[in-house]
């Protein structure tokens, strides 16, 4: 038989990507046993909320959280209040601060709006982190979409280099809904992983190989989904049904390979 | 809610071709041997809704399962063969054909539609076509689907297209629905749904296979113009291929700048 965790992700796989938060809680309830497994291992949209200190929005995940609470990268504090919340070491901290402002930058360049969010964890032989960015979007009143990424990377120590493991999803939700058209709705998330050995002489190397690693990897993933959104969903339909009429495009098809054929004989 | 609940509410959300995997993920997770009887309902009504389709035994065409050829008992009737069967939502196997003659008022109506809606059927639909025409209390019910499984490719999809026929007031009423997965490394899912809602001409099938071919091909094209609207709108408006300077982030620069000042001591020295 099939190992659980295996099975409820091949179900996640495959159930509509639309209600992922929904279906991922009636898993939970279902097989109680999966929880921790399954809340650190699948992403959902994000949360917005914003931080009581500053006063800037940040991103809620698994990776800031501690119990109920969730920590601001902002404050580096916890709401609601945890006197021993888990905190990155003060060096570490250091990069997370430094990561925020970076990608900040890089989100109103690229986003021109939204959140972002970067969380740091230390780890026995380096840090890890996760970089968080989310837009909506309405342009239209009967167009719109919500843009979710979630990068999560382990930077190990090595001599003057460190190895990089970056995983990222985009959860990207998009509806229409105009009299001609009815409803439409694509909706979905994908998935990449890399791994790369990057130089570093100090901390803010980091920075900069983690900016570029997620900035590569994001215009990739931009591609991707691109292609599979606009390209390959509308290639099925038209695979499902064909506008034309299929006697006439059989015709024009033999008629094709005849020519083609006619003149490889030549 | 409870596990069949659920587990109920997973099978109908399976994607097309993909209720047999779903099943088997329930049942890997649950710790119910009976739970595949206990989900016969829910398995029952997706096929029914998603107009599974079958051979009848010694039979080449699809036929379609759905609750408007439904015969109570497990039984459903096909009018182009002029056939009943039994249908097994467990097997998707049909078995036990009977004859079964469409008669009474709407006999001869059937019997012309099936002739122009399968000739449209096999002029738009390329993949494991399936239509029915079945005379029901509220009018003739016409389904058409159509569907393209390639597990393989990490990909399915299914067109279904239901119209009710009402020859007193001349107009055909229903929806189109297009379900398509794709599941390479994610999971992406296209769910359209459609309401038709025509006045005919006429009440002859020519006119109604007509005015369904015409709000097909209006549909699929207006379809296709908002995928390329989704991408030129909502979707260019997320996120930029590349910064307004069309150069990507000088990342030296942001992190030189507030490291030195983070950890440097905090003096802004500029």
């Amino acid at each position: 038989m099939a190992d659980p965790f295996d099975s409820a992700l091949d179900l996640l796989r495959r159930l509509n990507p639309k209600h992922i938060t929904k279906n991922l809680n009636a898993l939970i309830g279902l097989v109680p046993d999966l929880t921790e497994d399954l809340l650190s291992s699948v992403d959902q949209p994000l949360q917005i909320v914003r931080c009581k200190k500053t006063g800037r929005d940040y991103l809620l995940c698994d990776y800031n959280r501690d119990g109920d609470s969730y920590r601001s990268p902002w404050s580096n504090e916890f709401d609601p209040p945890l006197s021993d919340g888990t905190v990155p070491s003060e060096k570490v901290r250091k990069m997370e601060v430094a990561a925020n402002e970076a990608f900040d930058v890089y989100r109103e360049l690229y986003y021109e709006g939204g959140v972002s969010s970067v969380y740091f964890w230390n780890l026995d032989d380096g840090f890890a982190g996760v970089v968080l960015l989310k837009k909506s979007s309405t342009a239209t009143s009967k167009n719109q979409g919500t843009w979710d990424s979630i990068h999560v990377f382990e930077a190990l120590d090595r001599a003057r280099t460190a190895h990089y493991k970056l995983t990222s999803t985009v959860i990207l939700n998009m509806e229409s809904n105009e009299d001609a058209l009815g409803k439409m709705d694509l909706s979905g998330n994908m998935t990449r992983q890399i791994e790369a050995d990057l130089p570093v002489e100090d901390d803010s190397s980091h920075i900069v190989n983690i900016g570029r690693l997620v900035e590569d990897m994001e215009l990739k993933m931009r591609n991707l989904l691109q292609e599979v959104y606009f390209g390959k969903a509308k290639d099925v339909v038209n695979d499902l049904r064909s506008v034309n009429n299929l006697t006439e495009v059989n015709r024009d098809r033999a008629a094709h390979s005849e020519v083609m054929s006619s003149m490889l004989r030549r | 809610m409870s596990a069949v609940n659920t587990a109920s509410s997973f099978i109908e959300n399976a994607p097309p071709g993909e209720l047999t995997e779903v099943i088997n993920d329930i049942g890997s997770l649950l710790d119910d041997l009976s739970i595949s009887d206990k989900l016969a309902p829910a398995v029952e009504k997706y096929n029914k809704e998603q107009f599974v389709t079958t051979k009848l035994p010694g039979g080449s065409a699809l036929v379609i399962v759905s609750e408007h050829n439904d015969l109570g008992g497990g039984r459903f009737y096909d009018s182009e063969s002029a056939s009943s069967f039994t249908y097994n939502h467990k097997t998707q196997k049909a078995s036990d054909v009977q004859s079964y003659p469409i008669e009474g008022e709407h006999a001869s109506t059937v019997k012309s539609l099936l002739r122009d809606v399968g000739n449209h059927v096999k002029e738009h639909f390329p993949s494991l076509p399936a239509y029915g025409v079945y005379p029901t209390d509220d009018g003739i019910a016409i389904l058409i689907v159509g569907n393209k499984y390639s597990p393989s490719n990490y990909w399915n999809g299914r067109w279904r297209s239901t119209y009710i026929f009402n020859p007193s007031s001349s107009t055909l009423t229903g929806s189109i629905a297009v379900d398509v997965h794709y599941y390479e490394d994610g999971n992406v899912r296209l769910v359209t749904e459609k309401a038709v809602n025509e006045s005919l001409r006429s009440t002859t099938s020519a006119e109604v296979a007509r005015a369904i071919a015409s709000v097909e091909k209006k549909y699929q094209e207006e379809l296709n113009r908002a995928f390329g609207a989704l991408s030129e709108g909502a979707f260019k408006n997320l996120r930029r291929q590349l910064p307004v300077t069309r150069q990507k982030m000088d990342w030296q620069k942001a992190s030189a700048y507030k490291i030195g000042q983070d950890i440097g001591g905090g003096g802004r020295a500029r």
